[in-house]
């Protein structure tokens, strides 16, 4: 047994086990961390479902955190930022081609009508470059940024309020 | 406006005390008496709402849940009817809730919901509670649906070898385009540990506690699509509203559990399908997986139910994304791709211009794609990657054209249709003019000479694998048992470099120079390339081997060796797969040997689980040479 055992952690243990612990940063509070890490809220969140998983709490979320997720469910006015920082690559890249399921969700989490869908999706093309000013550009800048073309479009400025 | 709410709030809560706190005996009395004559106990929606199974050799059951407190009686884990009296019981308690407990109402949700059903609780003499962040819990996921979303094997990662399932939660307002804003319940080895040893011994023995988590499906997808390359089936479960709620009830109930995590059948696909099963009363999808659960099985229990399935949606990987794209450009695009992204032409290159703008656009598109996942797999050989995928977008961003990136179909074949994961064979062969009988079984899941329908291309995962075989001559034995066999072929091309490797331990016959063929136990492993035919009928393969081995008839008791192999698989339709080979392997120190190989192996499938096996060879070993064929029929199950 003590063989197989061996065999399996050699050929396939190795990447999954490291990434859990890289992963395992936790906590997300309010208006510091999500901002400030590069890496990311999304790896963190996860690393706070997963993490403590005493009697008292559901799906193992501290309640002594001031974290992004209740129970599990991701507090309101963190969604769009929290979305925003998760899935960055994926966003610009819908973007850029001013479609795609990335920007659609983007889309209603801000409540964007179906009438000013395509206003949206033309919109978000048209500025890619101007909301995702560098590679490294931070998730608090990218809503800066798109706050403020949204507030330059008089149709789609109202929707800057979910942001 | 917020203070006059909590006065509001706190007066309720106050009025609300005066009713709770004391136990009602003369009615709880009455309660356990009607829950007694109704035998509610033995009821499947009570066995499984307690997570309970039969013993395997006593009479009797027994919880699957860990953690003490899931279960009210001190002896609840082994006996329902104490369970569900001393559930009843604790709905009597005073226990407020707040961010750091709630009432057992609220704590076991689900079986308060069925009970009352049952038993019609009078609200008087057992006053219910308003369990909020239940309620807050249940509004922010709004559910309407359930998937089962199935992340296809990623054969480098020990607990998703198999693949990896969760469940969706589908909201009332999203739809095909959003449900990336979904929430997922996964089931999943809970653990930090970095040492992949440890990993695995913990995991094989229940060492590591396994709970659910919630989080945004969106995460689920960067992980699995984007980090991890593995396409995602979603199955849209068609269930009513008042299923759904059942689930998730139940869902609440098990978010503070854990269970001890075995990989083979207490793993994920288990757990979820503990958990689905309490939509309907008569729904029954964990039962069969008594010794070991094969994520994909799990799809199959749900898709064996035939109208439990509404939609399927398949979701490629970000690898399979980037293989479409290219197979939509032509030769000089393609080679403008791989220019691109290396840097070797810049962005801004008058060459772009002169495509027409739909060509330029799905030039850009795929350059970006494939310096994501570049960037993903962690290649870093081309400086600022991040930067170079930025002026890719922002070129796109500039082209007035809608994406081009079509609609990827999704494979022929879903992964629950795919042959069955435990295989079972009758054989008949020669073997230096011997004849011989065989049986073999393998616990799971697939080799690279069975159907790929289903299945990853080119990844072997034997787990488990017995051969017995009987000689004319009257001796019966054990011929190979192979616990573990791994096979990695993944072709490279331009745009891919994947590594093939193996890795396989287990006991088989070696011949040793004084002509006995004992059982040696062999360690075996390699490392090499797989190169592919643009239609995918022919995989050609080269690796270099490392053996091992270890028995006392050998010379010093081991013999160490390496050498390599080389082979080709060929596709003759969709039935016929020929397998050709060639190995030798130079054992240089303890028993000294130079063993060849040299065969043919070729499948015909005869319906979906169902398959002939004929094998050729001639080997060389201890300076001598024979000639073996085996005839089999192969049955999946």
């Amino acid at each position: 047994m003590k063989k197989l055992i061996a065999v399996l952690s050699l050929a396939v243990a190795f990447p999954s086990a490291v990434m859990a612990a890289q992963d395992n940063v936790g906590g997300c509070g309010v208006g510091s961390m999500v901002f400030k890490g590069q890496s990311g809220v999304g790896p963190q969140v996860l690393a706070v479902t997963t993490n403590g998983i005493s009697g008292n709490q559901t799906f193992g979320i501290s309640s002594g955190t001031l974290g992004c997720t209740q129970d599990g469910a991701v507090r309101s006015n963190m969604k769009a930022a929290l979305f925003i920082d998760s899935n960055r690559e994926q966003l610009a890249r819908d973007m850029s081609v001013g479609s795609g399921e990335t920007l659609a969700s983007l889309s209603h989490l801000l409540g964007v009508e179906a009438k000013d869908q395509a206003a949206f999706n033309r919109l978000a093309k048209d500025n890619m470059a101007r909301i995702f000013t560098t590679e490294s550009v931070a998730t608090e800048q990218v809503i800066v940024a798109l706050r403020e073309v949204l507030a330059s479009d008089a149709t789609l400025s109202r929707y800057q309020a979910a942001l | 406006m917020r203070p006059i709410c909590l006065i509001i709030f706190a007066t309720l809560s106050l009025s609300q005390d005066l009713a709770f706190g004391a136990t009602d005996n003369a009615y709880l009395a009455e309660l356990v008496a009607k829950s007694r004559q109704l035998r509610l106990a033995e009821r499947q929606e009570w066995l499984k709402l307690g997570h309970y199974v039969p013993n395997l050799i006593s009479s009797g059951v027994h919880g699957l849940v860990d953690s003490p407190r899931f279960y009210n009686a001190p002896d609840g884990k082994g006996n329902p009817q104490s369970e569900l009296e001393a559930t009843l019981a604790s709905f009597y308690s005073d226990i407020e809730e707040s961010n750091e407990q709630q009432n057992p109402q609220c704590v076991f949700v689900a079986r308060f919901e069925w009970l009352n059903e049952q038993l019609a609780f009078d609200p008087q003499r057992l006053p219910r509670r308003i369990c909020k962040r239940y309620q807050q819990w249940h509004a922010a996921l709004n559910p309407d649906g359930l998937t089962l979303v199935f992340a296809s094997a990623y054969i480098n990662s020990p607990s998703s070898m198999y693949g990896h399932p969760l469940v969706r939660v589908d909201a009332k307002d999203q739809d095909e385009h959003t449900r990336l804003l979904a929430y997922a319940i996964t089931f999943a080895a809970n653990t930090d540990e970095s040492n992949g040893l440890a990993f695995a011994v913990n995991g094989l023995f229940g060492g590591y506690p396994g709970a659910f988590s919630i989080l945004p499906y969106y995460l689920k997808v960067r992980e699995y699509s984007d980090l991890e390359n593995r396409d995602i089936w979603e199955y849209q479960l068609n269930l009513s509203q008042e299923e759904v709620d059942r689930v998730l009830r139940h869902a609440w109930e098990l978010g503070p559990v854990y269970y001890q995590y075995f990989f083979f059948d207490e793993n994920c696909a288990y757990h979820l399908l503990g958990l689905l099963q309490v939509a309907r009363p008569e729904l029954e999808l964990t039962g069969r997986f008594r010794w070991w659960a094969i994520p994909s099985d799990s799809v199959r229990a749900i898709t064996d139910h035939p109208d439990l399935v509404k939609k399927v949606v398949y979701r490629p990987a970000s690898a399979t994304v980037v293989r479409h794209g290219l197979g939509g450009l032509d030769k000089p695009e393609r080679k403008l791709v791989k220019d691109l992204s290396m840097k070797r032409v810049a962005v801004n290159d008058p060459v772009l211009g002169i495509l027409p703008a739909e060509h330029a656009a799905a030039v850009l598109e795929t350059s970006q794609d494939y310096v994501s996942y570049r960037r993903a797999i962690g290649k870093d050989d081309v400086a600022d990657p991040a930067g170079l995928a930025r002026e890719l977008l922002t070129a796109r961003s500039r082209l007035d054209v809608v994406a081009q990136t079509a609609q990827i179909p999704p494979p022929k074949v879903q992964p629950d249709q795919g042959h069955r994961s435990s295989r079972v064979a009758l054989g008949a062969g020669r073997k230096e003019g011997r004849g011989f009988q065989e049986l073999s079984a393998r616990a799971t899941y697939h080799d690279i000479m069975d159907a790929d329908g289903g299945y990853a291309r080119g990844a072997q995962i034997e787990f488990f694998s017995l051969t017995l075989r009987h000689y004319d001559s009257g001796k019966a034995q054990v011929e190979r048992f192979i616990p573990v066999n791994i096979l990695s072929l993944t072709p490279r091309d331009v745009f891919f470099q994947s590594m093939s490797w193996k890795i396989a331990a287990g006991w088989q016959r070696v011949r040793t120079p004084d002509g006995n063929e004992p059982l040696v136990f062999s360690l075996d492993g390699g490392a090499g390339g797989t190169w592919s035919n643009e239609a995918d009928t022919v995989l050609w393969y080269a690796l270099l081997d490392g053996s091992s081995r270890h028995d006392s008839a050998l010379a010093n008791g081991y013999a160490l060796g390496a050498g390599a192999s080389v082979g080709g698989l060929l596709d003759l339709g969709q039935r016929w797969r020929m397998h050709g080979y060639v190995r030798s392997l130079r054992y240089f120190l303890g028993q000294r040997d130079t063993t060849r190989a040299l065969g043919l192996e070729q499948r015909i499938a005869l319906g979906r689980d169902i398959a002939l096996r004929v094998d050729v060879a001639r080997n060389r070993e201890s300076e001598r040479s024979y000639n073996s064929g085996t005839a089999s029929i192969l049955y999946y199950f």
